[in-house]
């Protein structure tokens, strides 16, 4: 993307340049939205349920998202299931090894603030927006499919509003 | 020329791996394609359930002990619930007893068609992910429908269940019985006679019966080796006694016989749902217990017969209103310590397939 | 056999060795010293009309005046269960491993060292297990442990 990133700078110069680059936004973040490959990474309860989600009867492949087994080759992290200490720097890595634009879902309570696991235990990090960003935060113990798939769309509508020289920036 | 000079090296199975059962790291030393040594790291998912414990009253353990094995959660909550009653000396009312029986055996079935759907996957055939997914639904919308949970139900508390069941329970359970009957011939017709499945699934991770029984192994993959050992018929709790049904055993020991035992378990469970559907009696579903619930001071460790194995729980409580140890002993703990004699001296691909047939979960063995 | 009949050939014949408790609410509780805790265990697990070859559950447990460390044994052929305890003060944590006799005993005997602090002689592969690589806080599952970013639930 770093030839795409300087586009904006040189068309603002040509008059009638700027047409060029929203619409040439339009169809990248089209193109981006509906079809995010997601990396499997269930640790725990909120894993079954993304399972459940991706199989016959609530369809993760009509949003156009699969999943892959390798960050390579992913846009879309779901962090499903409680993240122990012993297991957080490894999930740093992970979103490391990922390519950019990479977006990130925190699914099911442990994610967000530690869930039933906030008192009393010693070796749970309480909630994950600490090691990585996080972008959509779903809320649930674990969440329904319906609400996961609900989370989903609110990425892709937040995904079609991002600008094209800083992907990050609202 | 002179000899071809080899050398063992180490390949890491990280802890985040698309064939492993929640998070767990192998270490393979490896001889070129063959396995020398495994060597199992856990704690990934260690979440201290048995401190936790120790600062919460009994009824509010439950819904912490759903989250310890939470493909069967209803396992969970039962055994939780039968050690507090052995404890307290507490009487479940019949009812109870009968819709507990039903939930407990629509969850055995639940778990066994969720490992034939990732051990399928595991080795490579796809289309059975979805079927066993499929038939799942129709179980977890029974569930949905009593008590309003899909996956951590809290339902069985201590001296009974938390509400009694709707009038359309019954019709709703037979159809989909029966439609979970017709189907098991599809999933048995495409993979049972299939030259692939059996040439990697016959002969593979044999396991002796001296060694089951030294590592504690209990469950399917006990019953695989030939020995016919279930705590139903052995050591009987609820009223599974007024029950007719059979106990399936393998010959082998190998991937195959694990595979087709769990099958053969899930028409064995059908049985006995439909026997308890036609006899359930009117009456109370739960027991009052005090809200402040103080059991006498002691001690027990009870166990029952998980879909996986014997699950057991020890209590030691001291007379108030908080216990002062709970320790949790799940089956997958024993399973993924006999996995390094069972995997010697296979290929990688065996490897795969012996630690899928095991069907082990991770929260039983990091707790 | 049943219940009674096995208390009384336990009773009979180890009388000396295993002391009966009566805090065992449904299954039969014993007690072991620590110097007869192998010649015990061997004993249960060859005697022929006991047979008990199968290890269900091996822990430790922090009452607040000792230690302990209870053991849990089942019988797959003769149908049989029973429960024994070692009990031992705070500054004499170590105890033998009964691998030997039974292998599934290696890693609950591990788990039990990290977590409670209590030496297990014999054993051979006392590593951290269950808690991060780098954890220098002391053993969790002691009662008077304490850390800075443990939350404690508030009574209500």
């Amino acid at each position: 993307m770093g030839i795409i990133k300087k586009l904006p700078y040189y068309s603002e110069k040509v008059p009638g340049g700027s047409i060029v680059a929203t619409q040439l936004e339009a169809v990248l973040n089209f193109a981006q939205a509906k079809s995010l490959w997601y990396l499997l990474f269930g640790t725990a309860c909120c894993a079954i349920e993304l399972m459940c989600t991706g199989a016959s009867r609530y369809d993760f492949d009509r949003l156009g998202m699969i999943f892959r087994a390798s960050p390579r080759q992913a846009d879309l992290i779901i962090a499903a299931g409680t993240i122990t200490k012993k297991m957080a720097p490894r999930l740093k890595r992970l979103y490391d090894q990922m390519a950019e634009p990479r977006y990130v879902l925190a699914m099911g309570g442990c994610t967000i603030k530690g869930g039933p696991f906030y008192y009393d235990s010693y070796s749970v990090e309480k909630g994950i927006d600490h090691i990585i960003p996080v972008d959509i935060y779903v809320p649930g113990c674990p969440p329904r499919p319906e609400s996961l798939m609900e989370g989903c769309l609110h990425l892709q509508e937040k995904i079609k509003k991002q600008k094209l020289n800083n992907w990050q920036e609202k | 020329m002179g000899k071809l000079r080899t050398e063992e090296f180490i390949v890491n199975m990280g802890p985040h791996h698309p064939s492993t059962h929640g998070v767990c790291r192998l270490m393979l030393t490896m001889d070129g394609e063959r396995v020398v040594n495994v060597e199992p790291y856990i704690g990934y998912l260690h979440r201290a359930i048995e401190k936790i414990c120790e600062n919460r009253t009994y009824p509010q353990c439950i819904p912490l002990m759903d989250r310890f094995e939470y493909v069967t959660a209803m396992s969970c909550d039962y055994a939780f619930s039968l050690a507090v009653e052995k404890l307290a000396q507490i009487e479940v009312p019949e009812r109870a007893e009968y819709l507990r029986v039903i939930m407990l055996e629509l969850n055995r079935i639940a778990s066994h068609l969720l490992f034939y759907a990732t051990t399928a996957m595991d080795i490579g055939a796809v289309t059975p992910f979805l079927y066993g997914f499929r038939e799942r639904e129709l179980i977890i919308d029974l569930f949905e429908m009593t008590c309003g949970q899909r996956l951590t139900y809290n339902y069985i508390r201590i001296g009974g269940v938390s509400r009694d069941i709707l009038p359309e329970f019954v019709p709703k359970c037979r159809e989909a019985l029966n439609i979970i009957k017709g189907k098991l011939s599809d999933y048995q017709g495409l993979l049972n006679e299939n030259p692939i499945w059996k040439a990697r699934t016959k002969g593979i991770g044999v396991m002796s019966q001296e060694l089951a029984v030294a590592y504690g192994v209990s469950g399917p993959n006990l019953r695989a080796t030939g020995i016919k050992f279930d705590l139903r018929k052995d050591d009987p709790y609820s009223i599974y006694d007024h029950f007719d049904f059979d106990i399936p055993i393998g010959q082998n020991g190998d991937v195959f016989d694990r595979y087709l035992l769990r099958l053969r378990e899930i028409e064995q469970a059908i049985k006995i749902i439909e026997q308890a559907l036609d006899g359930i009696p009117e009456g109370e579903y739960k027991t009052k217990i005090p809200f402040r619930f103080k059991p006498p001071a002691g001690e027990v460790y009870s166990r029952i017969e998980n879909s996986r194995g014997e699950m057991g729980l020890y209590i030691l409580s001291d007379g108030s209103t908080k216990p002062v140890r709970v320790k949790a002993r799940g089956s997958s703990y024993n399973h993924l310590q006999v996995l390094p004699e069972v995997a010697k001296d296979c290929l990688i691909a065996d490897l795969v397939a012996t630690f899928a047939s095991f069907d082990i979960i991770m929260p039983e063995v990091d707790r | 056999m049943t219940k009674d009949e096995l208390k009384d050939y336990i009773d009979t014949h180890y009388q000396d060795k295993m002391k009966f408790l009566d805090t065992g609410r449904f299954d039969l509780m014993y007690e072991v010293t620590k110097e007869n805790l192998l010649e015990v265990s061997k004993a249960l697990r060859d005697d022929e009309n006991l047979k008990f070859d199968f290890l269900c559950n091996l822990g430790g447990a922090d009452t607040r005046e000792h230690f302990e460390v209870i053991y849990s044994i089942a019988s797959v052929t003769k149908r049989l269960r029973l429960d024994f305890k070692v009990v031992f003060p705070y500054d004499q944590a170590e105890i033998e491993s009964v691998q030997e006799i039974w292998p599934a005993a290696n890693w609950y005997e591990r788990e039990t060292w990290e977590l409670f602090g209590i030496q297990i002689k014999n054993h051979g592969n006392l590593k951290l297990f269950l808690l991060p690589d780098d954890w220098d806080q002391g053993y969790p599952m002691r009662k008077d442990w304490d850390a800075p970013d443990f939350i404690r639930m508030p009574e209500l």
